[in-house]
C-alpha cells in the first residue's frame, strides 16, 4: 500500500473502457470491483449491460435459498444501479414465478431498457406483468416460458427489431397484432408456441425462425423476407386439418417472400408445403435464393418431390442444396411412377449457378437417384456433388455406388464424395 | 491519399528514366508520425491507415507525408507502445488472413504484463482502433476475473483507500461475502466489549482515561437500555469530574469541545429527567449547537484495552479492528446531531452501518423512557 497515484494502471482508463472490461466479467465480480478504491466504488452502478443467473450466488443443494439469494442479489444490484439499462438479461431455471420480477420488469421499464432476455424455469410459466408492454425503447425482447398477454391498450414496440419466443403461451390473435405493430421488425423466431394460426404481415421483417405445431403459417406481407428456417412439428389434428386445407400453403408461404436468400426446411416442412392445389408454374422466381436446406423429405411422396422440384427450378441462381432424405420405408424402395420425372422436370431446365450439392440420410430408393441423376445433368458448374448413405443402409450401398458411376454430368470439374463415415 | 503517393514520389524518385524503372517497384509510401515525447518515425502507409485516427488525419488534413509534418499522436501513445500497436496493424491489414490465423495471432499479442497491456488499451482507445481495444479489453477481463479484490489492487497498483465501513456498505448482503459477515461478528463483540467495560468503571479509571469519557458517556448512553441507574450513576461521576477535565486539553480536544461537553451534559440531564416535552425542546436548541460543531470532536485517540479483545486474532486483525472501530467513532460523530433529533422525537433509528438487531432494541428502549 501507500503506492502513489500515478502507479495505478487501470482506474483513469476511460469510462467506455472499464465498462467493456467489467461488462466481459460475471455480474457478480463486477459488482465487486466497488470494494477495491475509491475510484472504483460505483463504475459498476453505470453499466448499461446486466446480465443475471445462478452463478450469481453461491450454490448451495437448498433450491429455495440458492432463490431467495439470487432474488435479493438481482433486487439489490439493481437499486444501487444509477443512469439507463439498456441490456438486461436473466437466464436461470432457479427463478420460478416470484413477485419480484414485475418488479424488476417495471424498474426496467423506467430506465429506457432497449434489449430484455428472460428465461426462467420451465415448471412454472411467469405471466409477463402489463409493463413490459411500457418499455417503450424496446429494439430486442427475448422470452421463454411464459405467458403472453398485451393489454388492449398496446400500440406495439415502435423500435422493436428482434423478437423471440421460445415456448411461450400467447394467443395467435395477439402475436398477430404485436408483429404487425412493430414496424421495425427485422427477426422474428416463434418456437413451440402451439397451434398457431398466424397471418405474418411484416414490412421489414428480414429473418423469419419457426419451430413447433402449427396449425396455418401465412407470409401474407414480407417483402423483404431474406432468410427462414421452419420446422414444422405434425400433431393429428394438424395433419387432419392440412388435409382438409385446399388454399395452396407453397404459395402462402412462399409466395410473398421474392428476396429470399436462404431457406431451410426441418422436419415436416415439404410435406406441409404439400398441402392444397399444385400452384402449377409459378409466377415468381426466387432470383436471390442461393442457398436450400431441407430436411427429412420423404422421396416416396410425389408431391414432396414435386414441391422441391418446384422451388429449385424457380431459383436460377441456386448455389447450393442440401437435402436430407427421409425414405427409408420398403415402400420407397419400390420403383413407382418413375416417368413421373420425365413428365414433370422442365426440359430446358438449367442449374446455371449450382455448386454444391449434399445428399444425406440416403437409402438408394429409386425416387432419390433419380433426382440425383437430375440434379447431375442439369449442373453445368457442378464442383462438389455429396452423398452420405444412411446409417441403416448397409447392402444397398454398392447399387447406389454402381448406379452413381453410371449417371451422366454436365460439369466435366463435378466430384461425387460418397461419404461412408 | 493520392497526394501522398505523388509526392513521396516527387521527392524519391531521381531524375533520369532508367532509374525510375528500376526503383519504382519497390517504393513504398510512408507516413510521418510523432509521438508525444518528440521522436518521430515513419511507417508503411497502409499499416498505419489501418487506424482510423491515423487515416482521418492523413486524409482530412493532409498531415503525415513527411518529417516535417508527422501526425502528432495522442498523449497516451508512446514510441514503445506505438511499436506494439503497428506490430498488430501490420499483421491484421494483410487482407487475404484466415480468421483462425488473426486469433492465434491475437493470442500470442496479447500476452504482455499487465501494465503494458493497459497502456496498449489506453492508447488503441485514443487512436479508435477498436479490435484492438476490444482485445485488450478481454485481456484484462480474463485477468481481473477470478481474483480476490486482494489480488486485483495488487496487479493493478489500486491504492486501498476506502474504510472497511465503506467497504461494507451499500454492499452489505449482496455479495455473500463472508468477510462482511466476519466484520459485523467483531462490531458486535466490540460493543459488547464497552459494555462490559462500563459496568467494571470506577472513578480513579475515569479520570486517567480523559479523553474517552465523553465517548464512554456516549456509548453508555446508546447502550443503555438497562442501564437507568447505571446510566445516572456514571452521568453523575462525570459531572465531577467533567469540570476538572475542562482544563486539560487533548490535542484534538479544543473549546468547541468543551461546550460540547456541557451540550452533552444537559442532554444527558434532560433525557434522565424523563420529561417528554422538555427533552424535545432542549433537544432542539442543542443539537442545532451539536450541529455547528460537527467537527471533530471525540478524540480519534479511542484507547480501548486491546488486551480484553479476543485472544484468536491475529494482529493484522487487531490493527484492522482498531482502524474500524475508529471509522466507527468518526462517522458516528458526523451523524451524531440527527441521530440525537431523532432519538428525542422518539422515531426509530436506522442503525448505522451494524447488524439491526442488537442497537435497535438499545434505541428504542430509549424512547420509551
Amino acid at each position: 500500500m501507500g503506492d502513489t497515484p500515478d502507479l495505478d494502471l487501470i482506474s483513469d482508463l476511460p469510462q467506455s473502457i472499464i465498462e467493456s472490461i467489467l461488462t466481459r466479467l460475471p455480474i457478480v465480480e463486477a459488482v465487486r470491483t466497488s470494494i477495491l478504491s475509491s475510484k472504483w466504488r460505483y463504475r459498476w452502478a453505470t453499466l448499461t449491460h446486466l446480465a443475471f443467473d445462478e452463478k450469481c450466488v453461491t450454490s448451495t443443494n437448498d433450491r429455495t435459498l440458492v432463490e431467495n439469494k439470487l432474488i435479493n442479489f438481482i433486487t439489490r444490484a439493481l437499486f444501487l444501479h444509477q443512469g439507463p439499462i439498456h441490456k438486461f438479461q436473466l437466464c436461470t431455471s432457479f427463478l420460478t414465478s416470484c413477485p419480484d420480477i414485475d418488479q424488476w420488469i417495471l424498474f426496467l421499464s423506467r430506465k429506457d431498457i432497449k434489449e430484455l432476455v428472460l428465461e426462467l424455469d420451465e415448471n412454472e410459466w411467469i405471466r409477463v406483468p402489463s409493463c413490459l408492454f411500457n418499455c417503450k425503447k424496446l429494439t430486442r425482447l427475448e422470452l421463454s416460458r411464459c405467458e403472453l398477454d398485451p393489454p388492449s391498450t398496446f400500440k406495439g414496440f415502435s423500435f422493436l427489431k428482434s423478437l423471440k419466443l421460445y415456448q411461450v403461451y400467447v394467443a395467435s390473435d395477439a402475436i398477430e397484432s404485436v408483429i404487425i405493430s412493430c414496424p421495425l421488425l427485422e427477426s422474428l423466431s416463434l418456437s413451440y408456441i402451439d397451434s398457431l394460426t398466424l397471418n405474418i404481415r411484416s414490412p421489414n421483417l428480414k429473418y423469419l425462425c419457426l419451430e413447433g405445431e402449427f396449425k396455418d403459417i401465412c407470409l401474407e406481407n414480407t417483402p423483404l423476407l431474406i432468410a427462414m428456417s421452419v420446422a414444422m412439428y405434425m400433431t393429428e389434428d394438424i395433419a387432419e386439418h392440412m388435409e382438409q386445407s385446399s388454399s395452396c400453403n407453397f404459395i402462402k408461404f412462399l409466395g410473398g417472400a421474392p428476396h429470399l436468400e436462404r431457406l431451410i426446411g426441418r422436419i415436416y416442412f415439404t410435406k406441409y408445403l404439400t398441402v392444397g392445389d399444385d400452384p402449377g408454374r409459378l409466377p415468381i422466381k426466387y432470383i436471390n435464393l442461393k442457398i436450400i436446406e431441407l430436411y427429412q423429405v420423404s422421396f416416396e411422396d410425389m408431391k414432396e418431390i414435386l414441391v422441391v422440384l418446384r422451388l429449385i427450378t424457380n431459383s436460377p441462381n441456386l448455389k447450393e442444396l442440401q437435402i436430407s432424405s427421409s425414405s427409408n420405408t420398403p415402400a420407397a424402395m419400390e420403383a413407382t411412377d418413375l416417368d413421373f420425372w420425365e413428365k414433370e422436370c422442365p426440359s430446358h431446365c438449367i442449374f446455371g449457378r449450382l455448386k454444391v450439392v449434399k445428399m444425406t440420410e440416403m437409402s438408394g430408393v429409386p425416387h432419390e437417384m433419380e433426382f440425383i441423376k437430375f440434379l447431375l445433368e442439369n449442373s453445368p458448374v457442378l464442383e462438389v456433388m455429396s452423398i452420405a448413405p444412411c446409417s441403416f443402409v448397409t447392402e444397398g450401398r454398392l447399387n447406389m455406388l454402381i448406379e452413381l458411376v453410371r449417371f451422366r454430368r454436365a460439369s466435366p470439374r463435378a466430384e461425387i464424395l460418397f461419404i461412408q463415415n | 491519399m493520392l497526394h501522398v503517393l505523388e509526392s513521396t514520389e516527387k521527392e524519391l524518385v531521381p531524375s533520369s528514366q532508367s532509374a525510375m524503372a528500376v526503383v519504382k517497384p519497390e517504393m513504398k509510401s510512408y507516413i510521418w508520425l510523432q509521438t508525444a515525447d518528440g521522436s518521430i518515425q515513419q511507417v508503411e502507409e497502409e499499416v498505419a491507415m489501418f487506424c482510423p485516427m491515423i487515416c482521418r488525419e492523413v486524409i482530412q488534413t493532409g498531415t503525415g507525408s513527411s518529417k516535417n509534418y508527422a501526425i502528432s499522436l495522442p498523449q497516451r501513445v508512446n514510441p514503445a507502445i506505438l511499436g506494439l500497436i503497428l506490430d498488430y496493424c501490420r499483421f491484421h491489414q494483410v487482407p487475404g488472413r484466415s480468421n483462425k490465423e488473426r486469433k492465434t495471432f491475437d493470442e500470442k499479442f496479447i500476452r504482455m504484463d499487465t501494465k503494458r497491456l493497459c497502456e496498449l488499451t489506453s492508447a488503441a482507445d485514443s487512436l479508435q482502433l477498436k479490435p484492438l481495444v476490444d482485445l485488450t479489453s478481454r485481456a484484462l477481463a480474463r485477468i481481473i476475473e477470478g481474483k480476490t479484490p486482494e489480488e486485483i489492487r495488487e496487479t493493478f497498483h489500486l491504492p486501498d483507500d476506502l474504510t472497511e465501513e465503506e467497504k461494507l456498505e451499500p454492499l452489505r448482503n449482496i455479495t455473500d461475502d463472508p468477510r462482511i459477515r466476519l466484520l459485523n461478528r467483531l462490531y458486535a463483540r466490540k460493543r459488547k466489549e464497552l459494555k462490559e467495560r462500563e459496568k467494571l468503571k470506577n472513578v480513579e479509571v475515569e479520570e486517567e482515561r480523559v479523553d474517552d469519557r465523553s465517548v464512554d458517556d456516549l456509548l453508555s448512553f446508546i447502550n443503555g437500555g438497562d442501564g437507568d441507574t447505571k446510566g445516572t450513576r456514571t452521568n453523575k461521576n462525570k459531572k465531577k469530574n467533567r469540570r476538572r477535565k475542562d482544563q486539560s486539553k487533548d490535542s484534538c480536544l479544543n473549546s468547541v469541545n468543551g461546550n460540547h461537553n456541557e451540550e452533552m451534559h444537559d442532554l444527558h440531564s434532560t433525557c434522565h429527567d424523563g420529561e417528554g416535552n422538555n427533552g424535545l425542546l432542549a433537544s432542539a436548541s442543542t443539537s442545532s449547537k451539536l450541529q455547528d460543531s460537527a467537527a471533530v470532536t471525540f478524540s480519534s485517540k479511542l484507547e480501548f484495552d486491546d488486551g480484553d479483545i479476543d485472544d484468536d486474532l491475529d494482529p493484522a486483525m487487531k490493527e484492522e479492528l482498531d482502524r474500524e472501530v475508529e471509522d466507527f467513532a468518526r462517522r458516528l460523530n458526523s451523524v451524531w446531531p440527527e441521530r440525537m433529533q431523532e432519538l428525542f422525537e422518539g422515531r426509530k433509528l436506522v442503525p448505522i452501518s451494524l447488524n439491526g438487531n442488537s442497537s435497535m432494541s438499545r434505541y428504542t428502549s430509549l424512547d420509551q423512557r
